[in-house]
């Protein structure tokens, strides 16, 4: 093969349909469109399997079929000749097609035929260029200098608010991304919730993605990248990402009502998974292969800094002692709800889970003994407090609660005074009940 | 015998389509190529199918070695789509109908894709990707037509000898 698969990505990402060829047993040719051929590596591509259809009778008995993929832009030809391997129901590589074709029936209004249930995967054994003296299209925007520039403005930090704030803005000088989430995973697995937020009117900080639940959730769960180039209504992929639950308190997640183009990138570190890195666009196909490639890397990155902030040892020295204000005015109600740590303030939702837990403890330590300033240290080792034993996610879910708080309920503040250590601002007298 | 198509069918093969055709190898492989055109003849009971010689030579040479044909025609802004086949398929002249009608196809084909938000200078890129200077003509009788629309029934056979 003179041509490599990766130079190709930009023909396998469903923005114009591939045929695929194939013999029956007695030499009958079939021809049939192809929803999906997707990159797997440098050698294999899959094929989506949606119904078994004539295609699929053929390679299961004469393993051999051509595909043709057309380059958006130049409209180049290209053919692959390629044998049958093997089906994937499950796994990283079925869930990411499946996600993928949700955007691309989307985009053909077939979304309610488009139902993947298969990967077929495929090795690639030549590819033909059909079109050699047709100039090739305009390459993308080169990731890597756009990865370079976003590592250039994200700088050094060593602060996990300050990084949550600043991981997201240089996506913007980078990548051009307008709409971007950051999302940690909390302690128990199995939720991310939303810590910083870039591009849109309501910040969303708190909100919470079940892992598995939409493209976040996929991403999350299965630990891959997912990226969708075109706008989808698939069930799965959208209204998860926002529904608001009739029973429970819930923030819902700030996205884009119609977005074009959505990637998630889990933050992966030391082999754990710390949370998701979220962006969307208004645009169709915003997001190239080599973008993915590019945010992957900026995820690692971010889950190592992440990774090494929640390593930084707390200040020793005691916090300062100038008197904290003095609350007036009216009272406030603060309601705490044991079932699921939510609060309520003057019957609006504020926060729930271990955040919320830390909010209803700080405030009846305050009530009880007047104290204002704390450190980090004794929540840890507070039994009153759902946080794991071995890495917890303290520092952010105290991030969390800062901003949800100076969102919803300035009056009550969360003030850094050092490294693992805060004050507790209180501006008006509080009525707690449980 | 051959299949006659319907009249709707023959009028569905002169609207502006995304053309292939595929072919079986003397090897065994399978083998695709874009086509350019097709034209029924009166009877409906035979296309000829225009290819471009340079870009499907591997189904012209597994045409000539006797391989069956199958032609697939969409419509892109509908996805109706049928399947073609016979067991044979014969090599016809060419002439000015033949380029004439490639041309039409073609444009007409661009014009599609540029209403479904494919981007400008379609048409030329088009052109240039399927000239009119090297057509071969194959002309078969479809013995099979599918509809091959995508969705659970596709595969339906529509018509049989």
């Amino acid at each position: 093969m003179n041509l490599s698969l990766e130079s190709l990505r930009p023909c396998l990402d469903g923005a114009i349909p591939a045929v695929v060829a194939t013999s029956a047993p007695d030499g009958t040719p079939n021809v049939a469109y192809a929803s999906q051929v997707h990159y797997v590596d440098a050698e294999h591509v899959a094929l989506s399997y949606q119904f078994f259809s004539k295609t699929r009778e053929n390679v299961l008995a004469h393993p051999y079929a051509q595909v043709q993929v057309v380059e958006p832009g130049s409209f180049r030809h290209f053919r692959l000749k390629l044998h049958y391997m093997r089906t994937e129901t499950n796994g990283p590589l079925f869930e990411y097609m499946k996600a993928q074709l949700a955007g691309i029936a989307a985009q053909t209004h077939m979304d309610k035929v488009f139902v993947l249930r298969g990967a077929d995967i495929y090795r690639v054994l030549d590819i033909e260029s059909v079109d050699p003296h047709i100039p090739p299209a305009p390459p993308p925007s080169d990731a890597l200098l756009s990865l370079r520039h976003t590592l250039d403005r994200l700088g050094e930090t060593t602060d996990l608010s300050d990084l949550a704030d600043r991981g997201l803005a240089a996506l913007t000088a980078g990548f051009g991304i307008r709409h971007a989430l950051l999302l940690m995973l909390d302690e128990a697995g199995t939720a991310l919730y939303a810590l910083g937020s870039l591009g849109y009117p309501d910040s969303g900080i708190g909100a919470e993605v079940k892992v598995g639940e939409g493209l976040i959730g996929v991403a999350a769960r299965e630990r891959i990248p997912v990226r969708i180039n075109y706008r989808t209504g698939d069930y799965a992929y959208q209204t998860a990402m926002r529904a608001e639950h009739a029973t429970e308190p819930r923030i819902p997640l700030p996205v884009l009502a119609n977005p074009h183009s959505r990637i998630a990138v889990p933050l992966i570190h030391g082999g754990r998974l710390l949370g998701v890195l979220y962006a969307e666009s208004e645009h169709d196909a915003f997001f190239s292969h080599a973008d993915e490639d590019a945010l992957v890397v900026y995820a690692r990155h971010l889950a190592a800094l992440v990774a090494q902030a929640a390593c930084e040892p707390d200040d020793a020295e005691p916090a300062h002692d100038e008197p904290a204000m003095r609350p007036t005015g009216a009272p406030l109600a603060v309601r705490y709800f044991a079932a699921d740590h939510s609060v309520f303030i003057d019957n609006d939702y504020l926060i729930k889970g271990v955040a919320g837990s830390i909010l209803w403890m700080l405030l009846n330590e305050h009530a009880r003994n007047g104290r204002h300033d704390f450190c980090n240290r004794e929540l840890r080792r507070d039994p009153r407090l759902p946080l794991p034993d071995f890495g917890d996610n303290l520092e952010t879910r105290l991030i969390l609660l800062q901003r949800r708080l100076a969102e919803r309920c300035p009056t009550i503040a969360l003030e850094k005074t050092g490294r693992g250590r805060f004050r507790l601002n209180i501006g008006r007298p509080l009525q707690l009940s449980a | 015998m051959s299949v006659q198509l319907t009249v709707e069918q023959t009028a569905f093969l002169q609207g502006p389509l995304s053309m292939n055709v595929g072919a079986v190898g003397r090897d065994g492989w399978p083998c695709v190529c874009r086509a350019q055109g097709v034209m029924v003849t009166r009877d409906r009971r035979a296309l000829t199918v225009l290819l471009s010689a340079s870009r499907g030579r591997a189904v012209i040479d597994a045409l000539d070695a006797g391989s069956g044909i199958t032609l697939v025609v969409s419509r892109p802004s509908t996805h109706a789509t049928l399947q073609l086949k016979a067991s044979a398929a014969t090599r016809v002249k060419t002439g000015a109908a033949q380029r004439a009608c490639s041309a039409h196809c073609v444009a007409a084909f661009a014009d599609e894709l540029k209403g479904l938000g494919y981007g400008a200078g379609l048409e030329q890129a088009l052109a240039a990707l399927l000239p009119t200077d090297d057509l071969v003509a194959l002309r078969f009788a479809p013995e099979i037509v599918f509809d091959q629309t995508p969705g659970p029934d596709a595969g339906r056979v529509l018509a049989r000898t």
